[in-house]
């Protein structure tokens, strides 16, 4: 049992690290042919030499899904076929293949072939010492490929052209790629078994992803990722008679790559729609204070109400009421008994939103030679983005005083007047 | 009769299942195929433990409901939880793979399915439930296929017109107006279907081949989608015979044989094709 597990552990772990390189060149499908391509392989070897060896059948799987994979390229660069269609075709047909030899040896062979069904769907409980020794010696090998290419692998990974240009010998990491991910995946068919394979490189950095930007990281998260469920799916097919290994794996990492997708910090659908919502919030509250403060130059007096700010930046009732809650709560506005009026804060907030505003038309107009009919909406977005930074670096470009304060000077009027100079 | 009933069969799965290959091919979408091939799992053993039967019904609104679940979460996945289209895939199939596979090893004893059954079916046992029709049996999957591959050729010519559209150039037929998330829901649903019927004999795992190969080898030899269709009936009736004397001879499964008969015609085709020196993109 304990080696089973740390089998389970070491597979899973390095196909998470593996599946990372294929996952980053959106390339994750090709180990679903791969895996279903080596049927026939193992099969094959075992035909050939008449014993279940775990070495023997491991380069019999390892010689199988190589061979699909020059055979998926060879289709898409000598036809019309894409390379979609070229992976289903090359899976379906060894598959198949795999599965007419299956049931030849299944009627022609006695006991000797028992297990070898076991490739299909994973049975680690049936994994023997000497399977766990293979797996640790071609994990090791697997390791030691990636540390000593690994700069190379990753210049590869994220930019092919680049890689290529700075002469690293693209054609031969790409190789590298494909035999990692081919030695891992034949491991790995025993213990999870075909049709499950490609998942355990698929999943992991998957979920890894929501985590990290990071190479290092995605490939450490994502073997680690990949070991948890390996290790706990051969607990679960250990503990429950007859379970296979390989879909409790799968169930138990698809879980870990949910959970990360919606709880992930930064990436996860959580995260970004709390921070969708709180983005919002602020743009609404920003555009009230600024209306606010507009209404006050423009001498329409200091109180104000949902009627007089919808005249220029229109409130529906119920989001008026929820943003005056919560601009009372932060004291930035007043509740006087007509209505509301800003407070010292929020007229100096507001004021600044509005000078955001017109420094963005200023620079559009006098440096991008926008319209002037265009800069308005231009600048209704981006005053809610400029930073104090962009701001100093604008008004510099500009030539503008850093207390440039356009609510004195021009007020408002940069447009007309820029119409009559026309 | 039992070889007859057995070729028909093939022939039936392989004809209606090719017709909507051919749109997934064309629509460069073969692997979902693949994926919704293995995702309808669940939902046909769900269907089973519910109707306690075999019953075509509520395995078809099982496979239905899973094929439109299985799109909607890929969708999911990939536009509101930015997971890369191919992994958003990937993750999606194989975790409802693993659940139905789960779900058989539990309830196997109570469903009278088993592992070997959802992996290559079992075309052979097809002559064993015949019913009597104008003197012949005839086995009960046969009228299931046959009604099958009515509905398909029927969706498909009446649609034609929308398939084209839709599946040569999805932004122009977007932008004169054609609803094609509809058309796309449509495929994903037969496609469920057409996995499910032909899964009790060919398994859900070889439905794939059945789906994308006979399409492969009609797209090589004609640019013509109305041609392609011919080939691709006369590919699935040729696979089936073929693929059903190999099993024979090699004393193997028999769609797995079909599988790799299917597989030969699509290599004489590519060799021919390629000799014609067409390579033309499309």
């Amino acid at each position: 049992m304990r080696y089973v597990a740390l089998a389970t552990l070491l597979l899973g772990g390095v196909s998470g690290a593996v599946g990372s390189f294929n996952f980053l060149r959106k390339k994750t499908l090709v180990g679903e042919t791969v895996a279903h391509s080596m049927l026939p392989g193992v099969l094959i070897a075992f035909l050939l030499s008449g014993v279940k060896n775990p070495y023997v059948l491991i380069i019999g799987a390892a010689t199988s899904g190589w061979l699909s994979i020059l055979l998926v390229d060879y289709i898409t660069q000598q036809s019309k076929i894409k390379g979609d269609s070229a992976l289903a075709i090359v899976l379906s047909s060894f598959f198949g293949f795999g599965i007419v030899l299956l049931t030849v040896i299944q009627s022609n062979y006695g006991g000797e072939q028992s297990g070898l069904d076991h490739y299909i769907f994973g049975n680690a409980a049936a994994m023997t010492p000497e399977d766990s020794t293979a797996f640790a010696w071609v994990s090791g090998l697997v390791l030691i490929l990636v540390l000593s290419f690994y700069h190379s692998i990753k210049s590869v990974v994220f930019n092919l052209e680049y890689a290529d240009a700075i002469g690293i010998n693209v054609k031969f990491i790409d190789g590298l790629i494909s035999f990692i991910t081919i030695l891992s995946i034949s491991v790995g068919i025993k213990a999870v078994g075909i049709v499950m394979m490609s998942a355990l490189l698929i999943i992991p950095p998957t979920a890894a992803r929501f985590w990290t930007n990071r190479l290092v990281r995605l490939l450490l998260l994502s073997g680690f990722f990949g070991a948890l469920a390996g290790w706990l799916g051969a607990f679960v097919s250990y503990s429950q008679v007859s379970m296979p290994t390989g879909p409790w794996t799968i169930v138990i990492i698809s879980l870990i790559a949910f959970i990360s997708m919606l709880f992930a910090p930064k990436r996860g659908v959580i995260y970004q729609r709390w921070s969708k919502l709180l983005l919002k919030r602020r743009i609404n509250e920003e555009n009230l204070l600024k209306t606010a403060v507009q209404n006050e130059v423009r001498g329409l007096g200091k109180l104000f109400n949902r009627r007089s700010i919808s005249q220029r930046q229109f409130f529906e009732q119920r989001l008026w009421n929820r943003t005056v809650r919560r601009l009372r709560r932060k004291g930035l506005i007043k509740k006087v008994h007509t209505g509301f009026t800003l407070s010292t804060e929020g007229r100096s907030y507001g004021a600044e939103i509005d000078r955001r505003h017109k420094i963005w038309e200023i620079y559009l107009q006098r440096r991008m030679q926008m319209s002037i009919n265009l800069v308005h909406d231009e600048a209704e977005t981006m005053e809610h983005f400029l930073t104090p930074e962009i701001e100093a670096e604008i008004l510099g470009e500009l030539g503008l005083c850093s207390r440039f304060n356009p609510l004195l000077e021009i007020h408002e009027l940069v447009p007309d007047n820029l119409v009559n100079a026309l | 009769m039992d070889a007859f009933w057995i070729i028909v069969t093939g022939f039936l799965v392989a004809s209606s299942t090719g017709m909507l290959g051919n749109l997934l091919l064309l629509r460069r979408m073969s692997m979902m195929g693949d994926a919704l091939s293995h995702a309808v799992l669940p939902g046909i053993v769900i269907a089973y433990l519910i109707s306690g039967s075999r019953a075509s019904v509520p395995l078809f609104l099982g496979a239905i409901i899973m094929g439109v679940v299985t799109t909607l979460l890929i969708q999911f996945f990939s536009s509101k939880g930015k997971m890369q289209a191919d992994a958003a895939m990937g993750t999606v199939f194989t975790f409802l793979f693993a659940v139905g596979v789960i779900l058989v090893t539990k309830y196997a004893g109570q469903a009278d399915i088993d592992a070997d059954c959802v992996l290559h079916g079992e075309i052979a046992f097809v002559p064993l439930q015949t019913s009597s029709f104008l003197g012949l049996g005839v086995p009960a999957p046969v009228w299931t296929l046959l009604i099958l591959l009515g509905i398909i050729q029927l969706v498909f010519w009446v649609g034609y017109k929308g398939w084209l559209l839709t599946s040569f150039n999805g932004e122009y037929a977007k932008s004169i107006g054609i609803k094609t998330a509809i058309w796309h829901y449509t495929l994903m649903a037969a496609t469920s279907v057409a996995t499910v019927v032909s899964f009790e004999s060919v398994g859900a795992i070889l439905v794939i081949a059945f789906l994308v190969v006979p399409a492969a080898t009609a797209y090589l030899i004609t640019d013509n989608l109305k041609r392609m269709t011919l080939y691709i009936l006369a590919q699935g009736l040729v696979s089936a015979v073929l693929g059903y004397f190999l099993s024979e001879w090699v004393g193997g499964s028999i769609s797995g044989s079909m599988a790799v008969a299917s597989f030969l015609l699509f290599a004489v085709s590519f060799v021919w094709s390629k000799k014609r020196g067409l390579k033309s993109p499309l």
